[in-house]
């Protein structure tokens, strides 16, 4: 078993390289080695693939990976190397289950199989965004609350205090951090969800010193809550980020790493990029010691996870997850199109089928590349819960020919996608409701998803 | 080998992402006498623009446009000294960093390297770069254009403090001080008063070579 003093040890003893080195010519070539050593291959007509094969290549894939590059520690230059043996170890003793929340809102977390007919655990709200203000961090978090399917929030990032653009690591820092676990937690009592977990607790604490100050018992940061810290692309880790895992160990709270692995970036294309998911997986429960895992994979170019080729890297990974582990893994997405747009619905429906028949839950959503404040709202996490819940049980194949209508939809507008409106112009935060105009596009949405085979909610 | 063999193999490497290759290539055309400006002209810049072409079309990824902007760096290194002092080699030097408090490195990568392939001198400062040390190495570099990158919206106010920090010194007229990253806007570029915000790599070497002779 591999604990936070050993990845120290290899941290602190493993072989010294540059980074450029370990993630160029290192990370770079081997990745592009095991795609083809194992015949991976992307097939742009099968977004999802029903080829449990392909799933088992890429995880054998990604094991090798991970024993062949290890993870690199940016503050010591050195690789933390794994073996195989210490890997099983690792996937033998990660919790076949969590428990999150508290009074009725405690939910059992566990890990979904392929095709699983069990409703997938929905970690709904903003994915970090950023937000503008206290009143806009507040009216979100309410809406998010109030929607049926939710068992976990994910808060927006608040951007400043007392007026001023928050600094990294600053008193502005730590302070936006306490706003945010108090104001996260205030929303959901103002709905009557006291006990709600904040999965993405303390999305505002950047640095290791803001999330250890937001802590402190009178922010109502709970063990219960999830807490996610970001791995950097690719598999490194710093001593910000291992003073956070440490932190976190101390609470005996359940930790989750998210990564975000660029297609076109380090990991390359499409297939290659599924590997190192994967392999970022088995790294994550390794040096960050998580209990449950966050793949965002994004396409270099548009920043959203509602491609062809990014739909087929969330479906191929959660099935070779789903199906050699068990590991607990929720995949976020993310929009180009942003709020009262048809095609920021559609791609949030996309992402979250490829998800959900591929045996994992949902973080959703980040809306238009999560780039502007404000630019989000409660409707696109709503449906994307929505369609999430319908969708469970469904076949791949099925899954396969719905994604590839929804893809018809919106394809072609991913390199300049409309961005829709803010917040305030299409949410009633009085009535807590989506505007007339916005209304009216959900209403046709579901229409057509309908039309498509996908029966949701009526709209009130 | 003829001299059109030793251009020919300088561009293949860089085509090639191969930095030995592009220094052996390169060494090989010096003993052949060839003009350093030929080989920069017929050899490096085609091949180095002919990879950003690739990249731009997502037909090759990151590792290789880094691994291209490599080789031209390094045969560059023998090249340049050979050239007359008149010579322009580049369009102007440039400074490009990720800001104070942020570690994210890709975005400042590609704009890094497709700079380089454009023709600009890089000088590439890393991540988490103190803002007192960005704006010293731009003074002393003499460089004209500052890039700096920010990925997180708790790092965009760091931008915001390159722009004072060189305003105070009064040296802002001195580098047209470019801002981009993912949370950044071209409302918060004109709020912290850049000289330009860059959407993407492309509308970053746009930016770059339109202040690259102003100043």
């Amino acid at each position: 078993m591999v604990h936070i003093l050993d990845v120290m040890e290899k941290a602190l003893e493993g072989k010294p390289i540059s980074e450029n080195d370990y993630q160029l010519k290192l990370f770079a070539d081997k990745v592009n080695e095991k795609v083809r050593e194992h015949g991976i291959k992307f097939d742009r007509n099968e977004v999802i693939p029903s080829d449990n094969s392909l799933a088992d290549d890429i995880y054998r894939a990604a094991v090798e990976l991970l024993v062949e590059v290890g993870a690199y520690c940016t503050d010591t230059s050195r690789i933390i190397s794994y073996s195989e043996e210490e890997i099983k170890g690792a996937l033998r003793n990660a919790p076949k289950e969590i428990w999150l929340g508290e009074g009725k809102e405690r939910k059992r977390l566990a890990p979904r199989k392929i095709e699983d007919k069990s409703p997938p655990w929905c970690f709904l709200g903003a994915g970090g965004g950023a937000c503008s203000s206290d009143r806009s961090f507040t009216t979100l978090v309410e809406g998010y609350a109030e929607i049926p399917e939710i068992n976990a929030i994910t808060t927006p990032a608040l951007t400043r205090v007392g007026g001023m653009r928050i600094r990294p690591a600053s008193p502005l820092e730590l302070l936006g951090a306490m706003r945010n676990a108090v104001y996260a937690r205030e929303a959901c009592n103002r709905v009557g969800r006291p006990g709600l977990p904040l999965m993405n607790s303390l999305s505002t604490a950047e640095s290791d010193i803001a999330l250890a100050a937001a802590l402190h018992p009178r922010y109502g940061i709970r063990a219960s809550d999830g807490f996610l810290i970001c791995c950097m692309d690719p598999m490194k880790v710093d001593f910000n980020r291992l003073n956070k895992v440490t932190v976190v160990l101390s609470m005996g709270a359940p930790i989750g790493t998210c990564f975000g692995p660029l297609m076109g970036g380090y990991s390359g294309g499409p297939e290659s990029t599924a590997v190192s998911n994967v392999a970022h997986h088995l790294m994550g429960v390794l040096t960050y010691q998580s209990s449950w895992l966050l793949p965002f994979p994004l396409h270099l170019r548009y920043v959203s996870s509602s491609s062809r080729e990014m739909l087929w890297i969330i479906s191929v990974t959660g099935q070779a997850i789903s199906r050699n582990t068990d590991l607990i893994s929720l995949n976020l997405n993310y929009t180009s199109a942003g709020p009262t747009t048809p095609m920021c619905l559609f791609e949030t429906s996309a992402s979250v089928t490829a998800a959900v028949v591929s045996g994992l839950s949902i973080e959703s959503v980040g809306v238009a590349s999560n780039k502007e404040e404000d630019r989000t709202t409660p409707v696109e996490p709503r449906i994307s819960a929505e369609v999430a819940h319908a969708v469970a049980g469904m076949k791949r194949s099925d899954a396969n020919g719905m994604v590839n209508e929804l893809l018809s939809k919106y394809e072609s507008k991913l390199a300049s996608p409309p961005l829709g409106k803010t917040l305030f112009e299409c949410w009633d935060p009085e009535r807590r409701r989506p505007s007339p105009e916005y209304q009216k596009v959900i209403r046709k949405f579901k229409k057509d998803m309908a039309e498509i085979g996908l029966d949701l909610r009526p709209e009130p | 080998m003829g001299k059109d063999d030793a251009i020919t193999e300088l561009r293949s490497a860089v085509l090639e992402y191969d930095s030995d290759a592009a220094v052996r290539a390169a060494k090989a055309a010096i003993r052949q006498k060839i003009d350093p400006m030929i080989m920069v002209d017929e050899a490096l810049v085609p091949a180095i623009n002919e990879v950003g072409d690739k990249f731009e079309k997502m037909e090759i990824f990151l590792p290789d446009l880094m691994l291209a902007a490599d080789a031209v760096k390094a045969s560059m290194a023998l090249i340049l000294p050979l050239m007359a002092k008149d010579y322009q080699t580049s369009k102007a030097t440039v400074v490009v960093a990720t800001v104070q408090g942020d570690v994210h490195e890709i975005g400042k990568n590609i704009i890094a390297s497709m700079l380089m392939a454009r023709g600009f001198n890089v000088i590439d400062m890393g991540v988490d770069v103190k803002t007192t040390l960005l704006i010293d190495e731009a003074k002393k570099s003499r460089a004209k254009i500052i890039c700096a990158s920010a990925l997180m919206s708790s790092t965009m106010g760091s931008q915001k403090d390159i722009i004072d920090y060189a305003t105070a010194l009064g040296d802002r007229k001195r580098y047209a001080i470019l801002v981009g990253g993912g949370p950044t806007s071209r409302e918060w570029a004109d709020e912290i008063k850049a000289d330009g915000w860059g959407k993407d790599a492309n509308g970053a070497i746009k930016l770059a070579d339109k202040f690259s002779g102003r100043r």
